[in-house]
């Protein structure tokens, strides 16, 4: 064997909390020489077997593919099994790591993922078919490389929740479904063995799949690249085709299109309007009554800006490639 | 205490897929699991799945090439059994919803395989286990059973000769319970890190086999240890089959493609056992390369082209470009074999059936024997679905006719105490330390070669490890999610194990399948053509021995 890689000084700064035994949670220092490309959770398992067997955390393949170990690192949700330590350390200077996001923690960095489930769950994630039309006997049902396809990168997901950490809408509406939820609900509709896909895009839009952000955070925190926003964003789209822009979300989306198509810029006044409808308006007159005395502008009348014609242009373009569909 | 009537320990395909067996049969079925289902080992099955479905494929020829495999060691009434459901089981995860690769005409794509006569080998890229747990759980999800995740396995009460349930512990309260049942299922997968450099994940303990031989149930066959060839050095990060499936091959540090010396038809695609020893014997003989994580071979995926590699072997490059910094394809993977597979286990015949009545057992932590000395790459994720079918039907027949268990007030006080005990010690020994020495016993001393000598030293110092755990200290005081007590358990489970592979291995004097005896070079099918199996003794292991079952293929010298 030639000479041992060389190592460099680590500092960790780990979140230690036990609900009802711990008052508050604490961090705690610890310090390895390691091997810059160390994995994060080569670190942790060293700390447990060579310093403190105190330190709780979930893990098992140590290979990105279980799921366990997801956790916050340096501020983001990570794996803690491919997250080598050296770029942390370069980044930062330290390395702080705590629990997942919106899940409460069972101990240190053990979170209880029964929120994550109950959503997975809500989903129906499985082939719902129809008795009248049975599989077919002694044989698959067919399917080309291009029907896989469609389902791009969801059937990679591990169920690590790295997503539904960092997604905003989950810590403000805890019935959105956060984006794992909502990439296995596009694997399923995109199945063509399912024989729901109607039913489940109508049944995900009241309070499901409008309540995205589209900050692309989950997209960004995947560790398998399964791009949860952007099948998101697929399933608005196919909402949409299946139901027309008849919610709240998807009138939104629809006339937020309009507007700018019209004049490229957008109508605030109008949208509202739009999405809303009058009625509904009526409703959140004291928030725009509000949003009217912090910005003046809005009460200016709109006009279509310079250029207006390039916007509608592209529109048409980008139309005119998608009718074929 | 909690009743059920079937309860699975298990939560993998083979635990799954027993479940929904019994649940179809109309039992009602608990599932204990140490890991959330999603996050059993299973998933982490990458290659494929073997099915003879193939249009010049053949039930015969899977067979055969399974028999031959095992060294003609399997049972070969098991085999038989194994590749005629091996066909339906395969459909019927695809109408569960799997997303497998296809064929351009829509049908199941199958990729060549080691050890096999055709390309048998149905996968989804290269991470088919998880597309199959994940199908797998998402069917059984539309099913009524009740699901204890994250509960570790302590003991399983047999009393009257029959299985009377289980004793767990809730890592979330800390809490051991009895879980009264009319039958068990031990489902609960591999045992690899009894050894060091292993594939299998941390959780791999053999729970399922070590506390079944602690309740007096035959282990079988446990001496037969299979290194799978491709590991990544520094990790033992499994690199899968399928890369020398879809044409990697092997090279050297003289850059010669060495296989041609050690099975010069087939190449990369011999049997695991014969790819591992070739590896091994380069490096004895000074033509691996040497670097800080010891001596290696280079397994070459550059010629297969980017976009091969990237859509057949998608996981594979992550992990590659992960946990070894390497970019297949642009450079070669540095790899060396790693512990990946026991093919013995918790004894059992075809219908799931252990050596204790209403006790049944299925997948890796079971022998049926399927794969007698050396499994072939494709037929474990297989033998979990066919052969964990059957447990559960059994199982759920059983439990229709059984009395209600009975477990005593003792029975929990009995398996519980000694283990709180651990807590409040003063002083002792740590259970990761052990776990450490244990580990690096077995790497040395019970590897792929063996001979009489490392087994004995190997033996001499697991028993010496073994009495130092009767002095074990749980330092963590508590209750919840307590990681140590955890390890603790396991230690003491894989210590009993690991005394079981070596006893065997000594008293095994042939070279069969992965069991490769430097001494005894040669197979000896007059002496040695059966099954080991072994019993807990007072002082340790109690060997007997058991035919093999034959039907019609005679033992041949195995060439590939």
């Amino acid at each position: 064997m030639s000479a041992p890689p060389p190592t460099v000084k680590v500092p960790f700064s780990i979140y230690r909390y036990e609900p009802g035994r711990d008052r508050s949670p604490r961090y705690q220092e610890y310090t390895l020489d390691l091997a810059p490309h160390t994995p994060l959770l080569t670190a942790l398992l060293r700390i447990r077997a060579e310093i403190d067997p105190t330190l709780s955390i979930r893990y098992s393949c140590r290979s990105a593919i279980c799921g366990s170990c997801a956790m916050q690192v340096n501020s983001k949700s990570r794996l803690a099994c491919e997250t080598p330590v050296g770029p942390e350390l370069e980044k930062h200077g330290r390395i702080v790591v705590e629990p997942m996001r919106n899940q409460p923690v069972v101990r240190d960095l053990v979170v209880d993922q029964s929120p994550f489930w109950t959503q997975y769950t809500k989903v129906e994630p499985h082939l719902k078919l129809d008795p009248r039309r049975p599989m077919p006997e002694g044989a698959p049902n067919p399917m080309t490389p291009a029907e896989v396809e469609r389902f791009y990168e969801t059937p990679r997901c591990i169920a690590c929740a790295a997503c539904f950490s960092a997604c905003p809408a989950v810590e403000v509406d805890p019935e959105f479904p956060g984006p794992m939820a909502l990439a296995k609900l596009y694997r399923y509709t995109v199945d063509p063995r399912d024989q729901a896909h109607q039913e489940r895009l109508l049944r995900i839009q009241p309070g499901g799949l409008w309540l995205c952000l589209r900050c692309h955070l989950c997209t960004e925190s995947c560790p398998k690249d399964v791009r949860p926003s952007e099948r998101i964003r697929d399933l608005k789209e196919m909402a949409i085709a299946v139901q027309g822009a008849t919610e709240q979300g998807s009138r939104h989306a629809f006339y937020f299109k309009e507007n700018l198509k019209d004049g490229g810029l957008l109508n605030e006044m109008k949208l509202a309007r739009q999405t809303y409808g009058l009625f509904g308006l009526v409703k959140e007159l004291p928030q725009g009554v509000r949003i009217m005395r912090k910005k003046p502008e809005m009460r200016k009348k709109p006009h279509p800006i310079e250029g207006a014609d390039e916007v509608r242009k592209i529109y048409d373009a980008l139309d005119a490639k998608e009718a074929p569909k | 205490m909690r009743r059920h009537e079937v309860v699975v320990v298990g939560a993998g395909l083979a635990g799954q897929r027993a479940a929904l067996a019994a649940v179809q049969a109309g039992r009602e079925v608990a599932i204990v699991s140490k890991l959330h289902p999603l996050r059993s080992h299973s998933g982490a099955a990458q290659g494929g799945i073997n099915a003879a479905i193939g249009k010049d494929d053949s039930i015969d020829a899977h067979t055969y090439d399974t028999v031959k495999g095992s060294d003609y060691l399997g049972d070969q009434d098991a085999i038989e059994f194994f590749c005629r459901e091996a066909g339906p089981i395969v459909l019927e995860m695809e109408h569960f919803g799997t997303i497998f690769t296809r064929a351009p005409d829509g049908t199941l794509a199958q990729r060549p395989f080691g050890g096999a006569g055709f390309p048998r080998t149905v996968y989804a890229a290269d991470r088919t286990g998880l597309a199959l747990l994940q199908a797998l759980w998402e069917r059984l999800g539309t099913e009524r059973f009740t699901l204890y995740d994250e509960w570790d396995l302590t003991t399983v009460v047999v009393r009257d000769g029959r299985v009377q349930g289980i004793i767990a512990f809730d890592r979330k309260t800390g809490e051991f319970e009895e879980i009264a049942a009319k039958s068990v299922v031990l489902a609960t997968g591999p045992a690899g890190r009894i050894y060091g450099r292993t594939t299998n994940a941390h959780s791999c303990t053999g729970d399922g086999p070590a506390v079944a031989y602690d309740a007096g149930v035959l282990l079988k066959d446990m001496e037969f240890v299979q290194f799978h060839p491709t590991a990544l050095l520094e990790t033992s990060i499994l690199i899968t089959e399928g890369a020398r499936g879809e044409g990697g091959i092997l090279k050297n540090a003289q850059g010669e493609r060495f296989m041609s010396r050690y099975a010069p038809r087939v190449l990369e695609l011999a049997s695991r056992d014969v790819v591992s020893r070739a590896i091994v014997t380069e490096v004895l003989e000074g033509r691996g390369f040497a670097g800080p994580y010891g001596s290696y071979v280079h397994l070459e995926l550059m010629h297969l082209g980017k976009e091969k590699i990237e859509s057949r072997l998608q996981e594979i490059c992550d992990y590659a470009r992960h946990f070894a910094g390497i970019d297949p394809v642009t450079q070669p993977i540095p790899i060396y074999p790693a512990q990946h597979y026991m093919m013995g286990g918790i004894g059992t015949n075809i219908q799931g059936q252990t050596s204790v009545a209403g006790l049944f057992a299925a997948g890796e932590a079971a022998c049926v024997s399927l794969h007698g000395a050396n499994r072939l790459g494709g037929n474990s994720l297989m033998e979990t679905l066919v052969f964990g079918k059957q447990a559960g039907i059994s199982a759920a027949e059983y439990a229709a006719k059984a009395p209600a268990p009975v477990l005593h007030a003792t029975d929990l006080a009995a398996a519980a105490d000694p283990l709180r005990a651990w807590s409040s010690r003063k002083d002792g020994e740590d259970p990761s330390a052990l776990r450490l020495e244990m580990q690096q016993t077995m790497d040395r001393y019970v590897g792929i070669f063996r001979n009489e000598a490392d087994l004995l030293e190997g033996l001499k110092r697991i028993r010496a490890i073994k009495a130092r755990f009767d002095r074990v200290r749980v330092v963590d005081q508590s209750r919840v999610y307590n990681l140590n007590l955890e390890e603790a358990i396991e230690v003491g489970h894989m210590l009993d194990l690991a005394e079981v592979i070596i006893v065997g291995a000594y008293a095994r004097t042939e070279s069969r399948g992965a069991h490769s005896r430097t001494d005894f070079p040669k197979r000896d099918d007059a002496r040695w053509m059966k099954h080991t199996m072994a019993a807990k003794g007072p002082e340790g292991p109690r060997l007997s021995y058991s035919p093999v079952t034959y039907t019609r293929w005679e033992p041949k010298e195995r060439v590939y």
